[in-house]
C-alpha cells in the first residue's frame, strides 16, 4: 500500500458525473440514441401503415410500363417510369441552365443600371428590383401564365404564319436555326480564322508592348474570327476537297494491324513516365547538382514506372482496346469524309420558320419552328426576372464594396471610365459578387420546381403524376431528393472552383 | 423556392457593406441644374434618358390600359374580398375576426409607443413628396384610357395634391418637423374616412341557396366601414395608453410584458378567439387542472431546490433521474400531457444550475416554469378540443388569414429550432455538429415544394394508429423544419461574428458553457443577425404562397382556382393574381423598409 501519486489524486478529484469530457460524450450518445430511436419508430410506423394499406414501396415502377402524357420534353409519351422521370429531369435541367444564363445577363444589366449616374435609369432599375423581389415567385409565375393563356388562340383564323415569330396561347414560336450540310466546311474556315486570329492578336500585343499604344489585341483577334466566319458563309465550298484526304486516313486506319496502336500507346505511356521522372529528378537537384531524394520520392518514381508498365501490359493483354481505337478512328474519319463530301451549294446553316399544323382535332405549332410552350415561358420569365432582381442587388453590392480609392487611383493614372470598370473595379467586385450569386443559382434550380403549378413537365410534376398513378410516393420523393441534392452539389462545386480561381488570379 | 438566405444576405449587404448613398450635406440643386446633372450630363446619358423615358411612358401606358380596360373584372376582387381574407369563415361569427384584428392593433399601438417608433421628418420634405406624387398622379391621369370626365376629375385631384404639397413646401420653414407616425395616422384616417364618403360601391356575394352577386352604388357596406373606424380608434387609443405607460410605469417591465403578449398572441387568437373551442368543463376540472396543479407544485418545489447553489452534485443526479423518468413514460401507457410535462420538467431541471442564484433568481426561474407549463397545458387542452366553427371539408381559416397564420406559426416554431441547430453546428461536440450539418445541408439542397408535398401526403403514414394531425398542422411542421435550417445559417453568421475575446472573458469569470452561451454569446449574435432574420421572415411569408400547390385554400389558391370558377367572374384570373401580388408586395416591401430603418437607427450592420 503506497500513497497515491499526485496524478492519481488529480484524476480522482473529479468524479465521473462532473467530468466535462464524459458529460459531453454521454449527452451526445444519448441524443444520437434519441434521434435514431425516433427515426426507427417512425420507420416502423410507416412500414406498418403501408402494409395495412397494401402498398409495397419498391423501385419496380421504374421498369414497369406507365401510362402518362407529358407536356413536353425528349419523350412526351414515355413507356416506363424511369423514362418519364428522366424526361422530367432533362426538362428541369433545361429550364435551370437557360434560367441561369439569362438571369445572370439580366442581373448584371440591372445591377449596373442601378448604379448609373442617370437618375431615370437607376430609378427604373430599383423599381424593377423592389417590385420583383417582394412578390412571391409562384404568384409571378401564375400571373405570367394567366396572361399567356389569354393570348389569341392558334390556328382559328390566324391562317398560315408569314412572320418569323408567332405568339399564341400555345406558346411562343420562333425560327429554328440548325446545322446544314455545309457546316463542317464552314467550321474549317473558322478554324483557319482562329489560327490567323492567334497571329493577329500576338502582332497587336507586340505593338502595344513596344509602343504603349492601346491596340486592343483581344478585340482584334475576335474580329478576325468573326471576319472569317462571315467570309466562310460564302467561300466554304473551297474546302470540299478535304473529303479526299480524310477518306485516305480512314482507309489507312482500316488497313493498319492491331499492333500499331499498341506500340503507339506504349511509347506514349513510357515516354510520359520517363519525362515525368526526369523532370522530377531535375526539380529535386540543388543548384550544385546535388540530388536529395527521400524514401517517399523513390516510391513516387517507382509508382510512375509501374503505372507506365501497367498500361503497356494492359495494352498487350486486352487487344480489344486497340482494335476499338482503330475502328472508332476509322468510323470517325469516314463520317467526316461524308460530311465534307457534299456539293458546293450546301449552306452551313439553315433556318425554318414556325408553322401551324393540324394533326388531330386542334391546330398546333409544327416541328419546324422552335416553340416555347406557355408553361415553359411562364416559369422561364418568372425565374429569370425574379433571380435577376437578386443578382442585380449582388452586382450592385459587389461593385460598391470595392474601395473608392481603387477607382480614384485608376483615374489618377489616366484610365477612362470603361477601362476602370473593366480592369480595376470588376475583377475585384467579382470576388464579392460570386458567392451570393452562386446561392442564387442554387435557388433558381430549386425554384424551377414551382413549374408544377403551371403544368410544365419537370421532375416534380412528373413525379407527382407518377405517384398518383402508381402509389409509389416514398420512392419518388427519394428520387426527387437525390436528384436535387446532386444538382445542388454540382452547382456548388462549379461555383467554388470559380471562387478559388478568382482568388488565385487576384493575389 | 427558397430565398431565405438570398434575401437575408442581400439585406445584410445592401445596408451592411454599402456606404449610405447620399450624405446629408449634399447641397440641393435648383431644378434645372439637377436635371442637367442627373439626366443630361453627357451625350450618352441624354440618349439613355430619352430612350428610357420613352420606355417608361410605354410601360406605364400599357399597365394603365391593362388595369383600366373595361374588360377587366375588378368586380371579382371587390365582391370576393371577404373570401380572399377569411375564406368561408361564417358571417355570424365575424365578430371573432374583428376582435383578433383589434388585439393585434392594440398590441401594435402599445409597442409603437413603448419602443418609441417613428422619427421626425420636416414638413417641407413632406410637401416635396406630395408635390412629386401629385405630378405622377397627373401623368397617370393623362396616360390612362379614361373618359374625358374621369380624366378631368383625376387631374383636379392631382393638381390639388400637388398644389397642397407645393404650398406646404413653400410655407413651412425647414425647422418645422412632424412625426412619421402622425403622417401614417393622417393617411389611415383619410383612408377610413373615405369609406364613409367616397362611393366605392357596395359589393356583396350572397351565398344563400343560389349564390348571386349584389353590386350597388354608394359607399361600402356598414359592416365594413363601421368596424374599420372602430379599429382605427382602438389603435390610436392604444398608442396613447402606450405613451402613458412608457412615461409612468417602469419601462423594462412594460417592454417584457409586451414581448410576452406578442408571443402569446398567435396561439390565444387562433385557439381561443378564432377557433372557439368547445371546452368539456368536466374534463378540464377533473383531469387537466389537477394534472397542471400537481406538476406546478411539485415541479416548482423541485426546481426551487435544484436552483439553490448549495444543492451541488446531488442536483445533477436528480435532474438526470427526472430525464430518465420522462423517457420511461413513453414506454408505458400514459397521458401525453404527463409525458410532455415531465420532459419539460427534465429540461428545466437540467438547466437549473445555469440559472441558480439567490431567492430572487430562483423565484424568477420557478415563475418561468409555471408560465411555460401553464401555456403548454392550456395549448394541449385547446388543441384537443373540437371547434364550434364548422367550415365544411376545410380548415376553418382560409385566404390571407391562413397565409398569415402559417407564416407566424412557422416563424415562432422555427426560431428556437433554428437557434438550437445553429448552436449545434458551431459546437465542439462532433455528433451534434454532424447531425446539425447533415440536416441543414440536406434541407437546403432540396426545394421547399418537395418537402411540402412529402409532409402533406406522408405525415399520416408516420403516425401511430389513432393519432391524427390535420393537413395544416403537418404543413406547418414541414415549413418550420425547412425554415429552421435557413434560420440556423443566418444565426450561425451572427455566432461567428462574436469575437474570441468574449468567449475567453466569459470563461475567465467562471461561467459554465451554457451560461456563456445564454448570457454572453447569444445576445450579441442575435443582435448582429437581426437584418438577415427580418429577410428570413420575408422569405417565409413569400414561401406561404406554395400552400396553393398542395391545394390548401390560401390567398393565391382562392385567386387562381376559386374565384375564376364563379359563374359571374369567369376568367378573372389575371385581375385576382394582380391583387394578390399587391397584398404580398405591400407586406414584404414594408417589412424590408422597416428593417432598413431599424438598421439605420440602431447602427446595426455598421459593424
Amino acid at each position: 500500500m503506497t500513497a497515491p501519486t499526485t496524478q492519481e489524486r488529480v484524476s480522482h478529484r473529479v468524479p465521473l458525473w462532473r467530468d466535462v469530457v464524459v458529460l459531453k460524450w454521454v449527452t451526445q450518445v444519448v441524443l444520437l440514441a434519441v434521434v435514431l430511436s425516433a427515426m426507427w419508430f417512425l420507420a416502423t410506423q410507416a412500414g406498418d401503415n403501408l402494409r395495412a394499406r397494401n402498398i409495397v414501396s419498391t423501385f419496380d415502377f421504374l421498369e414497369r410500363p406507365i401510362d402518362i402524357q407529358l407536356s413536353e420534353g425528349i419523350d412526351t409519351k414515355p413507356d416506363t417510369g424511369a423514362r418519364a422521370l428522366w424526361t422530367g429531369m432533362v426538362n428541369t435541367l433545361r429550364m435551370s441552365i437557360a434560367g441561369i444564363l439569362f438571369a445572370t445577363l439580366l442581373g448584371i444589366v440591372v445591377g449596373l443600371a442601378r448604379l448609373s449616374d442617370n437618375w431615370l435609369i437607376s430609378r427604373l432599375a430599383s423599381t424593377w428590383i423592389e417590385t420583383l423581389r417582394n412578390i412571391p415567385l409562384l404568384v409571378q409565375i401564375a400571373f405570367y401564365f394567366s396572361v399567356l393563356t389569354t393570348l389569341p388562340r392558334v390556328g382559328l383564323g390566324t391562317g398560315p404564319i408569314n412572320g418569323w415569330f408567332h405568339i399564341s396561347n400555345k406558346g411562343i414560336s420562333m425560327p429554328r436555326v440548325f446545322i446544314a450540310d455545309g457546316f463542317y466546311q464552314w467550321l474549317t474556315v473558322v478554324g483557319v480564322g482562329a489560327v490567323a486570329a492567334h497571329y493577329v492578336r500576338r502582332h497587336r500585343q507586340r505593338i502595344q508592348d513596344e509602343t504603349g499604344a492601346m491596340t486592343s489585341p483581344i478585340l482584334w483577334g475576335m474580329g478576325t474570327v468573326a471576319l472569317f466566319g462571315v467570309i466562310g458563309i460564302f467561300v466554304h465550298p473551297v474546302f470540299s476537297w478535304l473529303g479526299v484526304p480524310l477518306g485516305a486516313i480512314a482507309d489507312l486506319l482500316d488497313s493498319l494491324p492491331v499492333i500499331a496502336p499498341q506500340i503507339l500507346f506504349s511509347v506514349i505511356a513510357l515516354g510520359a513516365a520517363a519525362r515525368w521522372i526526369t523532370r522530377f529528378l531535375s526539380a529535386h537537384r540543388s543548384a550544385r547538382g546535388h540530388l536529395s531524394i527521400s524514401d517517399d520520392d523513390w516510391f513516387r518514381i517507382a509508382f510512375a514506372t509501374l503505372a507506365a508498365l501497367a498500361v503497356v501490359v494492359m495494352l498487350v493483354r486486352w487487344t480489344g482496346f486497340s482494335s476499338w481505337t482503330l475502328n472508332s478512328g476509322r468510323d470517325l474519319f469516314e463520317v467526316l469524309e461524308n460530311k465534307f463530301d457534299v456539293d458546293g451549294a450546301a449552306r452551313p446553316f439553315d433556318a425554318m420558320r414556325p408553322d401551324i399544323i393540324q394533326k388531330g382535332k386542334f391546330p398546333n405549332y409544327g416541328k419546324s419552328g422552335l416553340t416555347m410552350s406557355i408553361g415553359f415561358a411562364a416559369v422561364f420569365f418568372g425565374v429569370v426576372f425574379y433571380t435577376s432582381a437578386f443578382i442585380g442587388e449582388n452586382v450592385r453590392g459587389g461593385i460598391l464594396a470595392v474601395p473608392k480609392g481603387q477607382s480614384e487611383a485608376a483615374m489618377a493614372v489616366g484610365l477612362g471610365r470603361g477601362q476602370i470598370l473593366r480592369h480595376v473595379v470588376l475583377p475585384q467586385a467579382v470576388r464579392i459578387i460570386l458567392p451570393p450569386t452562386g446561392n442564387q443559382y442554387l435557388n433558381l434550380l430549386k425554384n424551377t420546381s414551382l413549374a408544377v403549378a403551371v403544368g410544365y413537365s419537370e421532375i416534380v410534376q412528373v413525379g407527382q403524376t407518377t405517384f398518383n398513378q402508381t402509389g409509389m410516393t416514398l420512392p419518388v420523393v427519394v428520387i426527387w431528393m437525390l436528384f436535387y441534392l446532386s444538382c445542388s452539389l454540382s452547382i456548388s462545386v462549379v461555383v467554388n472552383w470559380f471562387n478559388v480561381r478568382m482568388k488565385l488570379v487576384e493575389r | 423556392m427558397s430565398e431565405f438566405t438570398g434575401l437575408g444576405a442581400d439585406l445584410g449587404m445592401s445596408t451592411g457593406t454599402i456606404p449610405a448613398v447620399a450624405s446629408p450635406q449634399t447641397p440641393k440643386l435648383p431644378p434645372r441644374e439637377w436635371v442637367r446633372a442627373n439626366l443630361f450630363s453627357s451625350p450618352f446619358n441624354s440618349v439613355l434618358t430619352v430612350v428610357s423615358s420613352l420606355i417608361i411612358l410605354a410601360i406605364t401606358r400599357g399597365l394603365l390600359s391593362f388595369i383600366f380596360n373595361p374588360q377587366r373584372q375588378w368586380d371579382a376582387t371587390a365582391t370576393n374580398l371577404r373570401l380572399l381574407m377569411t375564406q368561408a369563415y361564417p358571417e355570424e361569427q365575424y365578430l371573432r375576426i374583428w376582435v383578433s384584428v383589434a388585439v393585434i392593433l392594440t398590441l401594435t399601438g402599445l409597442s409603437l409607443a413603448v419602443w418609441r417608433a417613428g422619427s421626425a421628418v420636416s414638413i417641407a420634405n413632406v410637401g416635396r413628396r406630395l408635390l412629386s406624387f401629385g405630378c405622377t398622379l397627373a401623368l397617370f391621369a393623362l396616360l390612362a384610357p379614361f373618359s374625358a370626365r374621369a380624366t378631368i376629375i383625376w387631374l383636379l385631384i392631382a393638381v390639388a395634391v400637388a398644389g397642397g404639397g407645393g404650398t406646404l413646401r413653400r410655407l413651412a420653414d425647414s425647422e418645422r418637423t412632424i412625426s412619421t407616425l402622425a403622417l401614417v395616422l393622417i393617411g389611415l384616417s383619410g383612408l377610413v374616412g373615405s369609406l364613409w364618403v367616397v362611393p366605392y360601391g357596395n359589393h356583396t356575394f350572397e351565398l344563400h341557396r343560389t349564390p348571386r352577386v349584389i353590386a350597388e352604388p354608394g359607399t361600402v357596406a356598414l359592416s365594413t366601414k363601421f368596424p374599420w373606424t372602430i379599429m382605427l380608434l382602438i389603435a390610436v387609443a392604444a398608442y396613447f395608453l402606450g405613451t402613458y405607460l412608457r412615461d409612468r410605469g417602469s419601462l423594462n417591465a412594460t417592454r417584457t410584458t409586451l414581448a410576452l403578449l406578442w408571443l402569446l398572441m398567435p396561439p390565444v387568437l387562433l385557439y381561443l378567439v378564432l377557433r372557439d373551442p368547445d371546452f368539456d368543463m368536466g374534463h378540464v376540472f377533473g383531469t387537466d387542472i389537477p394534472i397542471f396543479l400537481a406538476c406546478a407544485v411539485l415541479g416548482g418545489a423541485l426546481l426551487n431546490w435544484l436552483a439553490r447553489p448549495s444543492t451541488g452534485e446531488i442536483g445533477r443526479i436528480v435532474a438526470a433521474l427526472v430525464l430518465i423518468a420522462a423517457f420511461a413514460t413513453f414506454l408505458t401507457p400514459m397521458r401525453m400531457i404527463v409525458r410532455l410535462d415531465l420532459l419539460m420538467l427534465a429540461a428545466f431541471a437540467l438547466a437549473a444550475p445555469t440559472f441558480s442564484g439567490g431567492p430572487r433568481a430562483r423565484r424568477n426561474y420557478v415563475i418561468g416554469w409555471l408560465g411555460l407549463l401553464g401555456v403548454m397545458s392550456w395549448l394541449v387542452t385547446a388543441v384537443n378540443t373540437p371547434s364550434t366553427i364548422e367550415v365544411p371539408g376545410q380548415f376553418f381559416l382560409g385566404g390571407l388569414s391562413l397565409t398569415l397564420m402559417v407564416a407566424i406559426f412557422t416563424i415562432v416554431i422555427s426560431f428556437p429550432l433554428g437557434l438550437a441547430l445553429a448552436l449545434a453546428r458551431t459546437s465542439n461536440m462532433p455528433i451534434f455538429r454532424l447531425l446539425a450539418t447533415w440536416f441543414i445541408e440536406f434541407v437546403r439542397g432540396v426545394p421547399m415544394i418537395t418537402i411540402l408535398i412529402f409532409f402533406s401526403i406522408m405525415v399520416p403514414l408516420f403516425l401511430p394508429p389513432g393519432m391524427h394531425l390535420s393537413e395544416v398542422a403537418a404543413v406547418i411542421i414541414g415549413y418550420s423544419l425547412f425554415s429552421a435550417a435557413y434560420l440556423a445559417e443566418n444565426v450561425r453568421g451572427g455566432l461567428q461574428s462574436v469575437t474570441r475575446g468574449q468567449h475567453e472573458a466569459a470563461e475567465a469569470v467562471g461561467m459554465t458553457t451554457s451560461q456563456k452561451t445564454m448570457f454572453i454569446v447569444l445576445p450579441q449574435a442575435l443582435r448582429v443577425s437581426i437584418p438577415p432574420l427580418v429577410g428570413h421572415c420575408i422569405g417565409v411569408f413569400k414561401e406561404t404562397s406554395l400552400l396553393a400547390i398542395i391545394g390548401l385554400f390560401d390567398v393565391l389558391y382562392i385567386a387562381r382556382n376559386v374565384m375564376p370558377n364563379q359563374t359571374e367572374f369567369m376568367g378573372s384570373t389575371k385581375e385576382n393574381i394582380l391583387f394578390v401580388s399587391l397584398i404580398y408586395w405591400l407586406f414584404c416591401y414594408q417589412m424590408s423598409k422597416a428593417s432598413q430603418r431599424l438598421e439605420q437607427r440602431t447602427g446595426l450592420g455598421e459593424r
